[in-house]
């Protein structure tokens, strides 16, 4: 027998002088194979015409949909009804400018610390496209690919503690870039040039190791290795500056 | 209401793959560059494309750039023109190894060098064996593509305004284009981007379907403005029905699964397509492919109860191969179909996909539009690049990876043009009219306005339908003349829609029933374009036009050899040649042919 869900969603436009913070219910009927963009939609085009939350692609891979479902970050798209229970809850990502209701700027967020950490791959030259492709080793590629899966949804930051407290933490987004640029041969940076861009409170060293993180990561990056493994090679970086004094 | 004025050298609409693309020739060269953008630069759809993107490497099986434009040409059922395809096929390497150097993370063969996939269409040696030519990072190389290509715009300092709106083509007297306008989301503002160039980079509209593996973003706004602004749409009639979208979520399944070895059987458990495609079998051209299968769920050779599609099986290849090379398929069958495809096959059916038609332009990404007996006379200060644009390299249907490449050449090939027309000092920024908000402001207006109209969800959910049932993956002819009256009907009803919602702040109803308006556009478009074209080429498959001896696979070359042009005063159609001969004499035209693979 189908279900009759009551989500509770957060309701609040900044923007508007009259709006203020609430929870408002609605219901529907679940159906088989009913994801949350399904539900929202739903909600959207029968219900509350004016609810704001964020879709793209709907298939996990854009990264726009990340919202608190039922008190844990995750990606509305990828979320089925069925795993949660009748009643619960919906809000937007904390940390984030709240845009309204679930929809929050993780863009913003996200292009400053792609400005801070410069996550681009940095060349000697300009590419000779003359040439063929630079080689690289199959295992690499795979290493370097598995950390570009990042999808920059913000439910890393939404879940960590260090990013609550203090502003500017770059948080397992911005390391686990670091890792991926830090990994690719063809990206002339040393451990130096990363040290300088994280080697401090907001970078791994703010890390408090609490990997809520790597326990709600939607792609299941291997965030706990790569922070553990960025920590030891940035310290060790720290302490042969120290010894050279 | 008071319009804000925003003067730059160029103005981006877009910033998918093509945008982004474009914006990085525009910022590296130092022109003062505005990208709009409704979502956020990764969230754009390009970001969903999964399989590969085309390029004669030959890193893995033997391959030139001659065979890649034959596939093409061959592919667009000779609707393509062959100039266009030609500077394709040539620049795919270049711009492959340019975006490697950028550091997109593509597979790498066992010598290091670009990993590359069968792909459907691609062949070796004009047409006898598939080739190795879709460059891959697993399956989700748009992800890969468009966060390298928004690294590197970063570092080149491009500015976005994001969660922007672009609302309609600004045109002074004599036709040339001078920018935008565009409305603040958060705000509700509407302000005029001013420029010397603009760039439309707006993505399809496969929203128009009622099935689609589009996002809901996909609203064909630049095809919309373009057409509202005077400007003919190209081939509107040509849809991608991709063989393989998640049996009712629409979600895309790659073909670099049947590239990797996947196979579609039937109710009966046969692999059908050998009897539609000897040769290629389930590596055959989308149209040949997602046809087999509507053919074989109309015979009742269907699976599930309601024997209402087909299945897509990956059981036979290790467990090992589907994890590394396809693990983000793995995870959307488990998703949304509820099948592990390492034990079960995934239920797949035929789903809109890509718009072959769009705005008309060169290779050079121009906008060109038939003037003083010109078929392509170039539109100053206008030009449109990827999806929306039809340059036109897909013809009658596009290959599977032409589509990763077409945005990274025109993308490239459209900047390239507007930073040559700057520094020759040939860009002017003309004064604008004085009535150059005019147009937006009075279509807000009117929403604001309205009393005893439609929801916009209706109107919508109406338009879907009939696209969906009167021009669909096959065309009938007394559908079509329905269908044309219907979306008369509905873009009638279009123009009385009313939101209840008024405020400025954040309003997506305004949004989508704005959007509604450019979906209605390309969805008149298309079913006029579609009824009006009385053969079968390519992805326009008609029941009164079959396979005949002097018309083989119902493609009528005497009469039907030419691209159309709609224009959306008046409802109007017009024609235009087919360009068949090469940009260059290092090849031949490719002659015409009956496709068959």
């Amino acid at each position: 027998m189908s279900r009759r869900l009551k989500i509770s969603i957060f309701r609040h436009n900044p923007r508007d002088p009259r709006s203020v913070p609430r929870l408002v219910d609605y219901e529907l009927d679940e159906r088989p194979g009913m994801t949350l963009f399904i539900a929202l939609n739903a909600i959207r085009d029968t219900q509350a015409p004016d609810l704001n939350f964020d879709f793209v692609c709907r298939a996990g891979v854009c990264g726009a949909c990340a919202m608190v479902i039922d008190g844990r970050p995750g990606l509305a798209c990828r979320t089925l009804t069925s795993t949660l229970p009748a009643a619960f809850s919906l809000y937007p990502l904390p940390v984030f400018r709240l845009v309204a209701d679930l929809s929050v700027d993780t863009g913003s967020w996200m292009r400053e610390l792609a400005e801070r950490l410069q996550t681009w791959v940095h060349l000697d030259a300009e590419p000779d496209l003359d040439r063929l492709e630079a080689r690289m080793e199959p295992a690499l590629a795979e290493a370097v690919y598995e950390l570009d899966r990042c999808i920059e949804c913000g439910c890393c930051i939404a879940a960590c503690a260090t990013a609550q407290m203090r502003e500017g933490f770059v948080g397992a987004v911005g390391l686990v870039k670091i890792a991926r640029f830090r990994l690719d041969s063809a990206d002339t940076r040393d451990d130096a040039d990363f040290y300088e861009l994280v080697g401090n409170d907001e970078g791994i060293f703010g890390c408090m190791s609490l990997l809520a993180c790597n326990d709600l990561c939607p792609k299941e990056l291997p965030l706990q290795t790569q922070l553990a493994w960025l920590r030891r090679k940035m310290a060790g970086q720290g302490v042969r500056w120290l010894r050279r004094g | 209401m008071n319009v804000a004025k925003r003067t730059f050298d160029a103005v981006i609409v877009g910033a998918g793959g093509a945008g982004l693309r474009a914006a990085l020739q525009l910022s590296e060269a130092g022109l003062k560059t505005a990208v709009l953008t409704k979502v956020f630069p990764t969230r754009s759809h390009t970001v969903a494309a999964q399989g590969g993107v085309a390029a004669s490497l030959g890193n893995s099986t033997e391959d030139n750039w001659h065979w890649h434009m034959y596939d093409t040409v061959k592919g667009s059922d000779w609707l393509g023109d062959q100039d266009a395809i030609e500077f394709m096929c040539k620049k795919a390497n270049e711009v492959v190894i340019e975006l490697e150097h950028y550091g997109m993370p593509f597979d790498r063969t066992d010598n290091g060098k670009i990993y590359q996939r069968p792909f459907g269409g691609h062949s070796m040696n004009y047409g006898q064996a598939p080739v190795m030519r879709s460059c891959a990072a697993a399956d989700r190389t748009g992800h890969a593509m468009l966060h390298a290509l928004y690294q590197r715009n970063v570092r080149a300092n491009t500015q976005f305004f994001v969660e922007w709106m672009a609302l309609d083509l600004i045109r002074d007297a004599d036709g040339d284009v001078l920018g935008v306008t565009a409305m603040e989301m958060e705000t509700g503002e509407v302000s005029i981007f001013h420029a010397k160039a603009t760039i439309f980079a707006t993505g399809g509209a496969g929203r128009i379907y009622y099935s689609s593996t589009n996002a809901f973003i996909n609203t064909g706004d630049g095809v919309g403005m373009a057409a509202r602004a005077g400007i003919p749409l190209e081939d509107m009639e040509f849809w991608q029905f991709h063989p393989t979208g998640v049996a009712g979520a629409g979600v895309l399944i790659t073909e670099g699964v049947r590239g990797e070895g996947g196979i579609l059987r039937n109710a009966q458990g046969e692999r059908f397509m050998e009897r539609y495609a000897p040769n290629l079998k389930d590596l055959a051209s989308r149209d040949v492919v997602s046809r087999a299968m509507t053919t074989e769920i109309n015979e009742g050779r269907g699976c599930g109860p309601d024997k209402d599609h087909v299945l897509l099986d990956i059981t036979h290849l290790a467990p090992d191969t589907i994890m590394k090379r396809l693990p983000g398929i793995r995870e959307i069958a488990i998703q949304f179909a509820g099948v592990d495809p390492i034990k079960a096959p995934i239920p797949v059916v035929p789903t809109c996909h890509y718009q072959m038609g769009g705005i008309p332009t060169n290779y050079k990404g121009q906008v060109v539009v038939p003037k003083d007996g010109n078929p392509n006379s170039p539109v100053a200060g206008f030009y449109a690049a990827g999806e929306c644009a039809c340059a036109s390299v897909h013809g009658a249907n596009r290959l599977g990876t032409n589509s990763l490449l077409d945005l990274l050449v025109f993308g490239k090939s459209a900047g390239e043009t507007v930073v040559e027309d700057f520094q020759s000092g040939q860009l002017k920024l003309k004064p604008l009219p004085a009535d150059a908000a005019d147009v937006s402001l009075a279509r807000l207006a009117r929403l604001d306005g309205q009393t005893n109209g439609e929801s916009v969800f209706d109107v919508g959910l109406e338009m879907r339908r009939t696209m969906q049932k009167h021009a669909g993956v096959f065309r009938f002819d007394n559908l079509l003349k329905e269908g044309v009256q219907k979306i008369g009907e509905v873009a009638e009803r279009a123009k009385r829609t009313q939101i209840a919602d008024k405020s400025k702040v954040w309003n997506v109803a305004r949004m989508e029933a704005l959007e509604l308006d450019n979906l209605i556009e390309v969805a008149r478009a298309t079913m006029v374009s579609a009824e009006a074209r009385k053969e079968s080429r390519g992805a326009h498959v008609r029941d009164d036009a079959p396979d005949t001896a002097e018309n083989p696979n119902g493609r009528d070359d005497a009469n039907w050899l030419k691209h159309t042009l709609w224009y959306s005063e008046g409802n109007r159609l017009d024609y235009k040649p087919v360009n068949l001969k090469p940009l260059s004499d290092d090849v031949e035209p490719i002659a015409l042919a009956k496709r068959t693979y």
